[in-house]
């Protein structure tokens, strides 16, 4: 009995990554969508430069940099279910069903959004120069941010599409619903940047790490029900 | 019958925190003084507000079990009374702000967090008008409702504890829970917030009954 139900779970997990394998091809392949977003963090990154950015205090780099972090995943997640629309939707209704999908989605879309704000922490220290103290509890906090966002707007993009598919909602739905993470992954950065107390930053990291678990057991119970007909 | 007892109940409380809010002596404490007689009528309209999300949600989590179209309905109408509370909180705040604090709006984590709350059951709002089929709009509904409250409680429950807040009670301001554990002032405070969740009810059920008439 144990090796059966250990068995099922091997062939699940080797379905989240072929799926995981599938969404990265299908992004590369449409190379112009990975062009855009790189040429908005660029853009928008030296926009930020010229209009001052360059004599930014820590608290204000901080704000900057998750501006753009931000509308970064945003936009990204916005074309989280392109592919998954229209007749795909019964094609990955029959071939992986809703929960491993929404593991996948959820999996890849964090690893996407971390390598997004790693390309703007780096451009934004390639500009202003890097004046983080702590890099590991920075990064930690980046990390933490980024898979609490992937979930929040896979789910609120989920919605969006199976109510429509209107672009206008996705963002009303998805803000509000970011705040929270926002509010204390930008608290954990600044203190990172300032270099306070660990044991301060470890209270907030603790607190940003239940949040993300909760967030994300909630999106993985809810997508089933959002994916049906 | 029930129905009646509930709202004669609501109706009793409502107006005995009301009035008596109004002629009982309070503790004279410095900055608020007089002032805080608002805890009888603002702190008890988010209490209701939560009380009336927390029915929102748990008719979200009873339509995804069995399907049932009422429960989509109440669902939908205890949201909307939800909002009014949300709004007369945040109008009585607001008149209270500017007596105490000298500022209609301050960067608070309560405040932001009751703004965020307003945003996110806006939204839902808009996600709702959006689809035509009943079906499809109380299911997807359900689920960004079950979402959105979560983000609620820990907007305005988690988050404002962790940083300092003007509110008295918190960070250094003379309050009513940390210094003085007034039993009187409980005595009015709990009244009211029990008085106006029964009221809210039945402003719920009364919009319910009215939009399945006009269907």
């Amino acid at each position: 009995m144990f090796v059966v139900t250990l068995f099922q779970s091997v062939l699940k997990m080797a379905k989240i990554g072929l799926l995981i394998q599938r969404f990265a091809q299908q992004e590369l392949r449409n190379s112009n969508a990975i062009f855009s977003l790189g040429l908005y963090l660029a853009g928008i990154t030296y926009l930020v430069y010229m209009l001052g950015g360059q004599n930014a205090s820590d608290s204000v780099w901080n704000m900057l940099l998750w501006v753009v972090v931000f509308f970064g995943a945003i936009s990204q997640a916005s074309r989280s279910f392109e592919f998954e629309s229209g007749d795909y939707f019964y094609y990955y209704q029959t071939v992986a069903g809703p929960k491993a999908t929404i593991i996948a989605k959820l999996i890849y879309n964090s690893l996407y959004q971390l390598i997004l704000s790693v390309a703007s922490w780096a451009l934004f220290s390639w500009f202003y120069g890097n004046t983080v103290y702590n890099p590991g509890i920075f990064a930690l906090g980046l990390a933490l941010g980024c898979i609490g966002f992937s979930a929040i707007l896979t789910l609120a993009n989920g919605i969006a599409e199976r109510s429509g598919g209107n672009v206008t909602l996705s963002s009303i739905l998805s803000i509000p619903l970011t705040l929270p993470v926002l509010k204390i992954v930008s608290a954990i950065n600044i203190q990172a940047m300032v270099g306070a107390p660990l044991e301060e930053v470890y209270e907030l990291v603790g607190s940003l790490f239940a949040l993300d678990i909760a967030i994300g057991l909630l999106a993985y119970l809810l997508f089933p029900y959002l994916w049906q007909d | 019958m029930t129905g009646r007892i509930y709202k004669g109940l609501g109706v009793a409380l409502v107006l005995y925190s009301l009035v008596y809010g109004l002629l009982t002596t309070v503790p004279d404490l410095p900055i608020i003084e007089e002032s805080i007689r608002n805890l009888f009528y603002h702190v008890s309209m988010w209490f209701a507000m939560v009380g009336m999300m927390a029915g929102s949600f748990s008719n979200a989590v009873g339509y995804l079990r069995d399907e049932n179209l009422n429960k989509d309905g109440r669902s939908e109408s205890l949201a909307e009374t939800g909002m009014l509370f949300a709004f007369l909180g945040l109008f009585t705040g607001m008149m209270w702000a500017k007596f105490t604090w000298g500022a209609w709006w301050t960067n608070d984590p309560k405040l932001n967090g009751s703004a965020i709350t307003i945003l996110i059951y806006l939204a839902y709002f808009v996600l709702r008008n959006g689809i035509e089929e009943p079906r499809k709009k109380a299911r997807i509904s359900a689920v960004y409702n079950i979402f959105a409250f979560v983000m609620m409680i820990v907007f305005i429950g988690i988050l404002p504890r962790m940083t300092d807040s003007l509110h008295p009670g918190n960070g250094g301001n003379p309050g009513f829970n940390s210094y003085d554990l007034d039993n009187h002032l409980r005595m009015i405070f709990y009244p009211a917030v029990i008085g106006w969740v029964l009221v809210g009810t039945w402003i719920a059920s009364l919009r319910y009954r009215i939009k399945n008439l006009s269907q």
